[in-house]
């Protein structure tokens, strides 16, 4: 029940791109076609996901035992981009449809704030792993689902009457904050779901 | 401090030892070949060669599945960089690019409802199929400029798509995205094979032409002052303007949509005025003419249909020679139509224009005396084409029977046939003979054939046996005498070695399935036509090379034109009139045949097979059309003057010695007329 909880605010309520901002870059960069939308979606529930469970393995079997918890930033890119790296040769060996498919996207997430920001979040919200993974595959899909909404919206604005100076990454802007407004909505529904469980 | 410097460094460390490991592991061999062509080609991923984008065209092209020069965008320098790294050598290929057929735009067309939704013509077809009546009309939305990557698309100010012929590629990328098909890719060679089919922008004029030359566009031109402009764009269709000014009897006219006002606009006068202005000048404007290929072909026939066909394969680059009977080229034209109607220095001057565009021409040759399509065919010709028109084509056969060459062996004409039967003429048949159309007399003459000694006769019919008489329909009788009937078919193609035909291919006229098992080839020695004329036959290599058994040639007639059944013409010797692409009661028609005889050898050169037209627009097709105009004012056809011919003004000459044409301000006036119609638009408030 907890685990639903935490979906449903990692996805909605605390949303990583409408709530709290991170990985505006790809957002706003991704974001004017439907399918590049997607593609980059799933690289980055992929990337995410596996990019929380090993920073949450250095984080706690390195990190901790040796005392340096302070490096955790840099500790945490370099196993990232590492982790990216080895990633993509992997795929391009063994599912080279994916990785086609993933292409560009992969390097592109490489060091992208919001796998950094997740890695950091669960450290500091001092998850158990399985909240952890759990915490970081609800954030890809919140992530995602932003990204699909508002290239949705961007591919309804290309056909539009769009006055000139609005054209393009402006009204992305404008439309992406109007869509962080709507999701303020969603505040306060984690602490009356949590209520209802007590 | 220490202790953290060597933390990351044992951290970099272990990850640079992992991705090591890994890259050792998982390394993929990828061909150095692809990573230098991606990088040759424009990486501009636009399609246009039919693969995703440019790094999969790369592997194609490093697979050896796709040549070196399939890239479009690039065009020859890219073909000559892929083709290095390749090893192989590219040949510069006709450069294609974009064609917008609609010219009424969104605001100048006939609306059906006021479009207010979003500004993307895929979205917009969804309603209705756009806001225009005309159901192949340019919606103006520019879809096809957003998938340009080229820029070389804008909408210009009517509403329409405007071609920047500079930038274009030719990639298609704004084909595939028209909803419409406004958008269409062509090359030169691509509109002068091509043919008008009914879901085309075509105006009445236009449809009525034999040939089909475009007059809306050349009035066009000729309205903005244009002239030589004006030519080119009939020579597209017509490499006899001059001729055709004179004496063409302009079907065009009776057609034209100010009828439905005034007056059909002097279509004919106004071509005359461009080519007399040619003919003044004393040159010939230069057409787009493609790079000479290496095949020759022989073209029997000087006349106005053989001049055509050797014009327009000379203009696709092939190497036409003419072969005429006759001490001078033109035939009709020259020895029948008197001088008064077409007086020789014109018929003198388009015939330079053709010569001038590399056609060789050899006078006094006689087919069977001095050459046989056979003959010619060893010496080295890749093809050689009857186009006997109009003038009495038995004699081809008649004549050199007993001299020297057959001239087309085993082809008898059933009214021959019968002839000399009647005066007791010793006439000899072959094994296998093959009777096309089975009317009153063909069992007659079957029967005779096989009293003659003929092992078997096949009586082949393009109706279905059930409308036949009823004598053919007891194929058990006949199948006792020899005799078997092959309905609902066609003679598509004799062929043979030597002076000796030896087989007759034979096609189901039902195309419900595979054309290719429609056919069926039979061993046959003698075919009686049963019609007046010889059609036009175009002998080629039967292996697609010279082949050569014991000093003989192996040689095949191809087909001359091909539609599907429904439009009637089909085959060598097909309904409705069997025997004939060719008309010959026009220049204009003969033009027509001259020109869909160097597309059937274009496509047999470069395709291998000839396609049918579909939907090819004839008298009997449907097409959108109006009724009725408005907001069109009369006003008077300009006519050339007949009286004051030759300063005397009370003299009104009925045959004067030349007729003389519209003089500029009235070709000026004439041309204002033209109502530049397209299929139901035309210009309004003129």
């Amino acid at each position: 029940m907890e685990y639903i909880v935490l979906v449903i605010t990692a996805v909605l309520v605390k949303n990583i791109l409408l709530a709290q901002y991170l990985g505006n870059c790809p957002f706003l960069g991704t974001s004017k076609r439907m399918d590049t939308a997607i593609g980059m979606g799933v690289s980055v529930i992929f990337v995410m996901t596996i990019a929380t469970a090993i920073t949450w393995v250095v984080q706690y079997s390195v990190l901790v035992p040796l005392k340096l918890e302070y490096l955790q930033t840099i500790a945490f890119i370099l196993v990232i981009a590492a982790l990216v790296q080895f990633v993509e040769l992997f795929l391009k060996k063994f599912a080279p449809p994916l990785y086609s498919a993933l292409g560009i996207f992969l390097p592109l997430i490489t060091t992208n704030c919001a796998i950094m920001g997740v890695a950091l979040l669960v450290i500091l919200k001092g998850q158990t792993f399985p909240e952890a993974v759990l915490f970081a595959v609800a954030s890809g899909v919140g992530f995602t689902l932003a990204l699909i909404l508002l290239a949705g919206i961007r591919e309804r604005l290309e056909v539009s009457a769009v006055p000139m100076a609005l054209r393009g990454a402006a009204s992305g802007l404008i439309m992406a904050g109007l869509m962080s407004l709507a999701f303020f909505g969603f505040v306060g529904v984690d602490g009356s779901l949590k209520a209802l469980i007590q | 401090m220490l202790e953290a410097g060597l933390f990351l460094l044992l951290l970099g460390l272990g990850c640079s030892i992992v991705l090591a490991f890994a890259s050792r592991a998982f390394y993929v061999w990828e061909d150095p070949k692809v990573l230098a062509i991606t990088d040759a080609l424009p990486g501009a991923n636009c399609g246009g060669c039919g693969n995703p984008g440019c790094a999969s065209a790369a592997e194609a092209i490093a697979a050896g599945n796709s040549s070196a020069s399939i890239c479009v965008a690039g065009g020859f320098e890219v073909a000559q960089a892929v083709g290095e790294i390749m090893g192989e050598t590219v040949e510069e290929r006709e450069p294609e690019f974009s064609w917008t057929s609609c010219s009424y735009g969104v605001g100048k067309a006939e609306p059906r409802f006021t479009y207010n939704g979003a500004s993307d013509c895929q979205a917009a077809v969804m309603l209705y199929g756009g806001s225009k009546v005309c159901p192949i009309g340019c919606i103006g939305l520019g879809t096809c400029v957003k998938v340009c990557q080229f820029g070389a698309l804008s909408i210009g100010d009517d509403n329409l798509p405007l071609v920047d012929y500079n930038r274009c590629v030719g990639c298609g990328a704004c084909v595939d995205a028209c909803p419409k098909n406004i958008v269409s890719l062509t090359s030169q060679t691509k509109r002068i094979v091509s043919e008008y089919v009914t879901d085309e922008c075509t105006a009445p004029c236009q449809r009525a032409c034999p040939t089909g030359i475009n007059i809306p566009g050349y009035i066009n031109e000729i309205r903005k002052g244009n002239y030589e402009e004006a030519l080119r764009v009939i020579k597209e269709k017509c490499p006899l303007p001059l001729i055709c000014g004179y004496i063409c009897p302009a079907p065009c006219e009776l057609n034209c949509r100010r009828n439905l006002v005034d007056e059909g606009v002097a279509i004919n006068p106004l071509k005359r005025f461009v080519a007399d202005h040619e003919m003044a000048a004393n040159k010939h404007i230069d057409p787009y003419k493609c790079a000479d290929n290496e095949i020759k072909i022989a073209v029997v026939g000087g006349g106005s249909e053989g001049l055509t066909v050797s014009y327009y394969l000379a203009r696709l680059g092939y190497q036409p020679t003419i072969y005429e009977a006759k001490p001078e080229l033109g035939g009709i034209l020259r020895y029948v139509i008197a001088e008064d109607r077409l007086p020789r220095h014109v018929l003198d001057h388009d015939i330079d224009g053709i010569l001038k565009m590399g056609v060789e021409a050899q006078t006094n040759a006689v087919m069977g005396r001095d050459f046989s399509p056979f003959g010619l065919l060893k010496d080295g010709y890749d093809a050689v084409l009857i186009a006997g028109g109009g003038f009495d084509s038995r004699k081809i056969l008649q004549d050199f029977q007993d001299k020297g060459d057959a001239a087309i062996p085993g082809v008898l004409m059933m009214l021959d046939f019968l002839a000399a039967i009647a005066q007791d003429h010793k006439i000899e048949v072959g094994k296998h003979v093959v009777i096309s159309d089975a009317g009153i007399k063909t069992l007659e003459v079957a029967r005779k054939c096989l009293e003659l000694g003929a092992g078997k006769v096949t009586i082949v019919s393009d109706q279905p046996i059930s409308s036949l008489p009823l004598e053919f329909q007891d194929s058990k009788a006949l199948a006792s005498d020899g005799i078997e009937i092959k309905a609902f078919s066609t003679i598509a193609a004799i062929g043979g070695i030597g002076d000796r035909m030896d087989r007759v291919a034979i096609e189901d006229r039902d195309l419900s399935g595979d054309i290719e098992t429609k056919r069926s080839i039979i061993d046959a020695d003698t075919l009686i036509i049963s019609t007046g004329r010889l059609p036009e036959m175009a002998f080629v290599h039967a292996a697609g090379k010279p082949e050569v058994e014991g000093e003989k040639i192996r040689w095949q007639t191809i087909e001359t034109f091909r539609t599907f059944p429904s439009d009637g013409q089909r085959g060598l010797l097909s309904s409705p009139e069997p025997g004939r692409i060719s008309d010959s009661s026009a220049v204009v028609k003969s033009i027509l045949s001259g020109r869909r005889l160097a597309r059937a050898l274009h496509q047999h050169f470069t395709d291998g097979v000839i396609t049918p037209v579909l939907r090819l627009t004839c008298e009997a097709s449907y097409v959108l059309d109006v009724s009725e105009i408005d907001g069109v004012s009369p006003s008077n056809r300009e006519t050339p003057p007949v009286s004051d011919v030759e300063g005397d003004s009370k003299r009104v000459w009925i045959f004067p010695k030349e007729l003389p044409g519209l003089d500029e301000n009235k070709t000026t006036r004439e041309a204002e007329r033209c109502l530049r119609c397209g299929l139901i638009c035309y210009e309004k408030n003129r």
